[in-house]
């Protein structure tokens, strides 16, 4: 049942900062199947979160998606828009970024939805927890309640000032209606909130951190999303609780069978839950595959690296092994034209001055690596001096300094 | 705790603080020169009427005694007597409140009708043309002094243009002139206020006296709620761009809601705290009456009849006046806690 829901390709977002532009996503490639969980795994600063609000179109001043195609396969998405935006279209896949605004926004929550990471501050802290889970659902009831459409409508649902300010006086005019309430109720039930009925009237601070993100997870199940985006959903929780959130979300997801693209930082997690994964650094997809690609016969030193640096059990007593060296700079005029991950890597050899493109590496056939090793081996004859890329910063520190000076 | 427990504490501590007002209203009466009869009488007094004025206020007594009589007094609601005006203080006070009731809500509805919108677009179209128009419309209310605005809406509306604020049967031939003020001069009496309007419609279903109020306090609500509205809207404006980039309301807009809803749902009711509070204190100041606007348009609240108090050293009548204000002032922020918690449920009333 291989089917692709999400297709990306080229992606690349852009933040323009007063330090200068800031490459957070290059030239990303990526494909997530119908029905699968999909990890993207990497570092604080590698795009992840980018890539997700990408998805979602929630890139905000002074970021912006610059160049690619975020195509999402969705047959009456594509009939509604074929007419007005063929460039879009493709098969039944649209580019969302050839959309108007209006039709990407609207599949927020039925298409696409998000949990966020800290779930203490993702909520309202001045409307109850019911009130913010109804809302989301009524989205979803005044989208699906035209009859014209179902999810192929490109318009997001409308609310007038008039009717907010109606709405203080005429119960009727609320946006929030009895039955959504109800609702958020069989939904705080369904992942596992006790007492649902009376936890709805409670506000976010009267929830434990755990709790709380269930409920956000009932949030974003409230539209019957196809594609939930989970952008490090346990990272702010309790490791006991951590492992109760997953639990909760893999449920939903063999019982809906919605797609999940699960971000984190943490490779226990992804090896718990994924499927395939993607290995993102400074901004790129380094390798991917599926979990035994990534797992077992990873090529990418940096996958490498990632793995060497997680405890185990088993072997208690070795030292972990960290990544030498720091996150690069991902400002464009610092960034050149190499692997980013050269000056890091311990199997650095003169190749890897050049871009690497995305090779096919050894295992399934979704596997690739942007990396020389995969189709030859490490020869030390090649390998870069140690001292290669520090002639390098300290010439581009004077560079900026001097810069500055002006 | 409960609101009524909590209401009982503020309560109980704002009885403190009137009781430091009446203290230091006393003191400054008994501490500035002058014999305090000869003050209440003026100077034209003769021997006689002075040694009533001893005897019947108790400034023969001792002046621990004297303290003593006028908390008494004033306990039982007695503000005591103006000898210059020979009436009541009581009278004299209420019979001003709600005019300055009206001008002051006046005041506040406009700048919250106008502040608030402003702001919110404003802040949600930062660096943008309407931004720019907000901020400098804030800029100028701020530093526009409240007496020469008042003065050039007198000027410019009023005598240059003559804007149709006349045919005023409750006004003198000065106001159908200027289109200003609410006192009929001759006879002294005030026109028809708020309640007053309200009531001819239920009573003949006459719109005319609520028109005609409409038209006389409009020109004063703006000159006193200029300054008002240009600070709500600079408050909103900063209030809401801290909010927007808040995790909240990213989750928000994930959520698909309505921009109208994130707007003012969502983001506003977590700017209203810090314009609750200012918007509670204004009304405190507004409250004591807008001394400048009143004087400028003659408007009946206790704002000028502070100034005419304060003119002819009435001191029983300054005394009235200022106890009453710090008593509004002392009920309005009880009122602002408590709203507290009905905007952020994090503030318990403890």
């Amino acid at each position: 049942m291989s089917e692709e829901i999400l297709r990306i390709s080229d992606l690349s977002a852009r933040f323009f900062t007063n330090e200068g532009q800031v490459n957070a996503v290059s030239n990303l490639d990526l494909t997530v199947e119908r029905g699968e969980v999909f990890g993207i795994v990497g570092e604080s600063g590698s795009g992840k979160s980018v890539t997700a609000l990408s998805i979602m179109d929630l890139i905000d001043s002074p970021g912006e998606i610059t160049d690619g195609r975020i195509e999402y396969r969705n047959a009456d998405l594509a009939e509604a828009v074929a007419d007005t935006h063929p460039e879009a279209v493709d098969g039944e896949f649209v580019d969302l970024l050839s959309i108007p605004e209006d039709a990407r926004k609207s599949l927020r929550g039925s298409s696409f939805s998000m949990i966020f990471q800290d779930p203490m501050s993702s909520f309202n802290p001045s409307l109850t927890v019911g009130e913010q889970i109804a809302e989301a659902v009524e989205v979803q009831r005044r989208a699906t309640a035209n009859p014209r459409s179902t999810k192929a409508r490109t318009k997001s649902v409308e609310y007038s000032l008039s009717s907010l300010v109606l709405s203080t006086v005429l119960p009727s005019r609320r946006f929030v209606t009895e039955a959504g309430r109800k609702r958020a109720v069989e939904l705080l039930d369904m992942v596992g909130i006790p007492d649902p009925a009376q936890r709805t009237d409670e506000y976010p601070h009267e929830y434990s951190g755990g709790m709380l993100q269930r409920a956000m997870i009932a949030q974003a199940l409230a539209g019957e999303p196809d594609v939930l985006i989970a952008d490090e959903p346990t990272t702010a929780l309790d490791v006991t609780i951590q492992a109760q959130v997953l639990d909760i979300l893999r449920d939903l997801q063999e019982e809906t069978g919605m797609t999940i693209v699960l971000i984190t930082h943490n490779l226990g997690v992804i090896a718990r839950m994924c499927d395939r994964v993607g290995v993102m650094y400074a901004g790129e997809v380094v390798e991917r595959g599926t979990l035994g690609d990534i797992f077992q016969r990873q090529v990418h030193p940096y996958t490498a690296g990632l793995l060497g640096s997680i405890p185990d059990i088993e072997s208690v007593g070795g030292r972990l092994e960290p990544i030498e060296g720091n996150v690069p700079s991902l400002l464009d005029h610092e960034m050149g034209d190499r692997c980013y991950f050269a000056d890091r890597c311990p199997k650095a050899m003169e190749e890897c001055l050049d871009k690497p493109p995305d090779i096919s590496a050894e295992g399934s056939e979704d596997h690739v690596a942007k990396c020389v090793l995969a189709d030859h081996p490490y020869d030390p004859a090649r390998a870069l001096p140690d001292d290669h890329f520090e002639e390098l910063t300290v010439g581009q520190g004077t560079a900026g300094e001097v810069a500055d000076d002006d | 705790m409960s609101m009524g427990k909590f209401l009982f504490r503020r309560t109980l501590q704002g009885v403190f603080v009137i009781w430091g007002v009446v203290t230091a209203l006393f003191g400054m009466r008994a501490v500035s020169p002058g014999d305090p009869a000869t003050l209440m009488l003026g100077q034209g007094a003769t021997r006689n009427l002075i040694e009533r004025v001893r005897e019947e206020e108790g400034l023969n007594e001792p002046i621990y005694v004297q303290y003593f009589d006028y908390v008494t007094d004033l306990l039982q609601g007695d503000l005591g007597y103006s000898w210059r005006s020979e009436r009541e203080v009581e009278a004299m006070v209420i019979e001003r409140i709600p005019a300055t009731i009206e001008l002051a809500v006046a005041a506040t509805v406009i700048a919250i009708l106008i502040a608030i919108p402003l702001g919110v677009i404003s802040a949600t179209r930062r660096d943008q043309p309407a931004d720019y128009g907000a901020t400098l419309f804030s800029l100028l209310g701020i530093s526009t002094p409240n007496f020469w605005l008042g003065l050039m809406l007198v000027l410019v509306l009023g005598v240059w243009y003559g804007i149709p604020y006349p045919s005023l049967g409750i006004s003198s031939d000065l106001s159908v002139r200027f289109g200003i003020g609410f006192i009929d001069l001759p006879t002294g009496r005030r026109g028809a206020g708020f309640v007053e309007g309200l009531m001819a419609i239920v009573r003949d279903g006459s719109f005319d006296e609520l028109l005609t109020w409409l038209r006389h306090v409009t020109l004063p609500a703006i000159t006193l709620g200029t300054y008002f509205t240009a600070l709500i809207t600079r408050l909103t404006r900063s209030g809401m761009i801290d909010e927007i980039g808040k995790a909240y309301v990213t989750a928000t807009e994930a959520k698909g809601l309505p921009g109208v809803l994130i707007r003012y749902k969502h983001v506003l009711r977590n700017t209203m705290i810090p314009i609750v509070t200012v918007l509670g204190l204004q009304m405190g100041t507004l409250m004591g009456g807008a001394v400048i606007t009143e004087t400028v348009f003659n408007w009946p609240g206790l704002g000028l009849r502070l100034i005419d108090a304060l003119s002819i050293r009435d001191w029983p009548l300054m005394q009235g006046i200022i106890l009453f204000v710090a008593l509004m002032f002392v009920v309005i922020n009880i009122v602002v806690d408590a709203l507290y918690t009905y905007l952020d449920p994090r503030v318990s009333v403890e």
